[in-house]
């Protein structure tokens, strides 16, 4: 076994049998992830831990003192993070439930043979590709309060009165939740309309001769059958939808009274407007920290799904 | 072979000397200038730096155009980096953060009259912005003002004089009533007026980011500073007798006088002028081309009235150029800057620069034979009463108190008083972290 080299020990072999051989392999994704992953978060901790100041030698340590003004009720800083991660939660909560049931529907619709059905997955796909800025300009234009074209269509219509969207805590989340969705449902469509097409027909022919109806077949046939790009899109949605800050950032401000302002937008305001970079860190720490917790428990509840599928 | 190796060595040699002789020869000093002016006065910018590299063939000055958020944001890291560019131009709600936090060199005496930067050509209130404790920092480049943009036909129709736009409350007022008309043709205080059915309107009170400007400058009609002194902690103040005036009078425009309409935005009334349904809208000198490019807009621009009840104050912006520290200063690039922040801020060039909607830095270009057929001359006269939010390093943080605070008392979400007092709270609980945060200063 050793003849060739007999004085080499084990851990300078030049072939697969050297016992480092499977972290060699690691250590390229190793090293970015310790530099652009592992590095990044412990940096944070340490800013969000003194008062850190970009150009200066000497950083104040603070210990925990910006996650307890995070936790102090009546602080701008408490407020406002809660404030936003509640707007950001509800924001989530409408647009992922929709992002998905759209994305089904235009999917099945667009899954029968029908005239122009290449055209429309196209026109459907299209808004995917624009930037947030020109997305957001766009529906900021249609759902201006006194010149924008929803409000010149719904003052026409008799019966019906102008909505101020852009000044109305409430109304002011429409063209951003219709904007979103008319930006990215079509990715979501794409992965449902491959999803589809997997489906053996012999499941809906079986399911005919049992006499299953339209819905029956949809809700035990089709379904199912889709859970796995379901579990997809639902985890990537979430997060993408947690991340909202540019739809805002464009359409409302943010306002009014900051309804419509996103964590995001607001760490963003603490670090690069206020130059509070450690209270911005510790705000991203706790985010994060909640953003994981969602995530483990999304992913719980959705693999409790897929095995109760595959019985 | 070996004679082959010999002539491409001396080949390469001879190139070597040739470009080394060559860059001396045309030796040239490149500097990067990073600014904001992304709208109508980008070419202008872009007008101005190319004249300089052709009128100074030493220095290759390099522009970038970043919109100011994102150009603020890079400011710190570029130094923190050492790859900061050699010129900025910042504006007058940034720049004694950025100063105070290290990020600006100063700019020496020395270096002031070598490269003749006079404090004296310039307005006051704009050159002590770019100067700590004496120390000065950054140079006047650009100058805005909130001002009234009115419409001339709309005036005639409503029986008003339009070369004779209102200048004070009454006067305003008067002039709203006149101006505001249902689609039944009633004016406000006729019986059977309906608010919430204008055919045209004076002026909409829009929310932040413009409406807490217009508010910021009835506050300062009314004798409120915002901020007290350094001395004292920059005690906030704008919830004092004269802010909750000036905001409840703009909450009356909406509510009691009714010559506003409910829910403006800016973007709506901008719209609303351009159609000729708001005969009036307050707004930056900026907008002027905008304007001008709109068919069929017969438009004055006017100081924006003395809304308030005590001197003549208005909304002011500044722009200044500034040298961001270098981690190795090299002395060429340093005399390269500075020689170019000195020529951008000449008469001259400030002439051209009002070409772009700016408004004169110093009164030598208000007073030149060729700015008196400027349509901003109009406004000129209101330039030295400026009040411009600026000094310490929380501007941000005070705005955004006083927005939110203006807003809420417009949407009706609080009454005045509670807006305004738990937008002071708000402030003075940022301007103590911003305090705290600073780097102690030497």
């Amino acid at each position: 076994m050793t003849l060739s080299h007999p004085k080499r020990p084990a851990l300078l072999r030049l072939d697969d049998r050297n016992p480092l051989v499977p972290y060699l392999y690691l250590l390229p994704h190793a090293v970015l992830f310790l530099i652009f992953i592992v590095f990044p978060i412990g940096f944070g901790i340490f800013v969000s831990l003194h008062r850190w100041n970009l150009l200066s030698d000497q950083q104040v340590f603070v210990g925990l003192d910006h996650y307890r003004s995070l936790f102090t009720p009546g602080s701008p800083e408490a407020r406002f993070f809660w404030k936003t991660l509640l707007n950001t939660i509800l924001f989530v909560v409408i647009t992922v439930p929709l992002l998905i049931a759209c994305a089904i529907g235009l999917a099945l619709l667009l899954h029968k043979p029908i005239w122009g059905r290449g055209f429309f997955r196209t026109v459907f796909f299209l808004p995917t590709i624009l930037a947030v800025s020109i997305m957001g300009l766009l529906w900021k234009w249609m759902f201006e309060n006194g010149s924008g074209l929803i409000n010149v269509i719904l003052d026409q219509l008799p019966l019906l009165d102008t909505v101020p969207f852009l000044t109305t805590v409430g109304w002011a989340w429409v063209p951003i939740i219709v904007g979103t969705l008319w930006w990215t449902v079509g990715f979501n469509m794409v992965l449902y309309s491959a999803a589809l097409a997997a489906v053996p027909q012999a499941y809906y022919d079986a399911a005919q001769l049992d006499g299953a109806g339209r819905w029956a077949q949809f809700r035990h046939v089709t379904w199912p059958m889709l859970t796995p790009v379901t579990i997809f899109t639902a985890v990537t949605s979430t997060i993408a939808s947690f991340q909202l800050f540019g739809q805002s950032h464009v359409i409302t401000a943010g306002g009014p009274l900051r309804s419509t302002q996103s964590v995001m937008m607001y760490i963003t305001e603490e670090a690069f407007t206020n130059f509070q970079f450690s209270s911005a860190a510790a705000m991203s720490m706790v985010f994060g920290l909640a953003l994981l917790l969602i995530s483990v428990f999304q992913f719980r509840l959705l693999l409790r799904d897929t095995g109760r599928g595959a019985d | 072979m070996v004679q082959g190796i010999t002539r491409n060595a001396r080949l390469a040699l001879l190139m070597v000397v040739g470009l080394v002789c060559g860059t001396v020869a045309f030796s040239q000093v490149q500097i990067d200038y990073w600014h904001g002016f992304t709208g109508p006065d980008l070419p202008v910018m872009e007008g101005l730096v190319a004249e300089f590299n052709e009128t100074h063939p030493d220095i290759e000055v390099t522009p970038q155009a970043i919109p100011w958020g994102n150009l603020f944001q890079q400011i710190e890291p570029s130094v923190a980096a050492g790859r900061a560019p050699d010129v900025v131009a910042v504006n007058e709600d940034v720049i004694t953060g950025f100063i105070m936090r290290g990020a600006l060199a100063q700019i020496t005496p020395e270096e002031l009259s070598s490269h003749e930067i006079d404090a004296e050509r310039f307005y006051e209130s704009l050159w002590n912005i770019g100067t700590v404790d004496g120390a000065v920092y950054g140079v006047p480049i650009h100058s805005v003002m909130l001002v009234m943009y009115y419409n001339k036909s709309l005036f005639e129709e409503a029986g008003l004089d339009p070369e004779n736009p209102p200048q004070d409350r009454e006067a305003f007022l008067a002039a709203a009533r006149a101006l505001t008309v249902d689609s039944a043709g009633r004016h406000p205080g006729d019986e059977g007026f309906d608010h919430d059915d204008l055919a045209q309107w004076a002026v909409g009170v829009p929310t932040p980011w413009m409406g807490g400007t217009i508010a910021y400058s009835v506050a300062a009609q009314n004798g409120v500073t915002f901020v007290g002194p350094a001395s004292e902690d920059y005690a906030v103040n704008f919830n004092s007798e004269g802010g909750k005036e000036a905001v409840q009078f703009l909450v009356d425009l909406v509510d009691e006088h009714q010559v506003s309409p409910a829910n403006a935005t800016e973007q709506s009334e901008i719209d609303a002028f351009r159609q000729g349904k708001a005969a009036m809208n307050f707004n930056g000198v900026w907008m002027l081309t905008q304007y001008q490019n709109q068919d069929g807009l017969d438009f004055g621009v006017a100081p924006l009235p003395n809304l308030g009840t005590g001197d003549y104050k208005v909304w002011g912006g500044a722009s200044y150029l500034v040298m961001p520290m270098q981690r190795r200063g090299d002395p060429e690039e340093r005399e390269a800057a500075l020689t170019f922040i000195s020529w951008m801020t000449q008469a001259e060039q400030n002439l051209k620069w009002t070409a772009g909607g700016s408004l004169p830095t110093q009164p030598a270009v208000a007073d030149h034979p060729d700015y008196q057929e400027h349509p901003m001359t109009a406004v000129r006269d209101a330039l030295p009463d400026t009040y411009i939010l600026a000094g310490f390093p929380f501007v941000a943080q005070l705005r955004a108190a006083w927005d939110a605070g203006f807003e809420a008392a417009l949407l009706g979400d609080k009454s005045v008083d509670q807006a305004l007092d738990d937008a002071a709270a708000e402030a003075s609980a940022r301007i103590e972290d911003g305090l705290q945060s600073l780097p102690p200063r030497d």
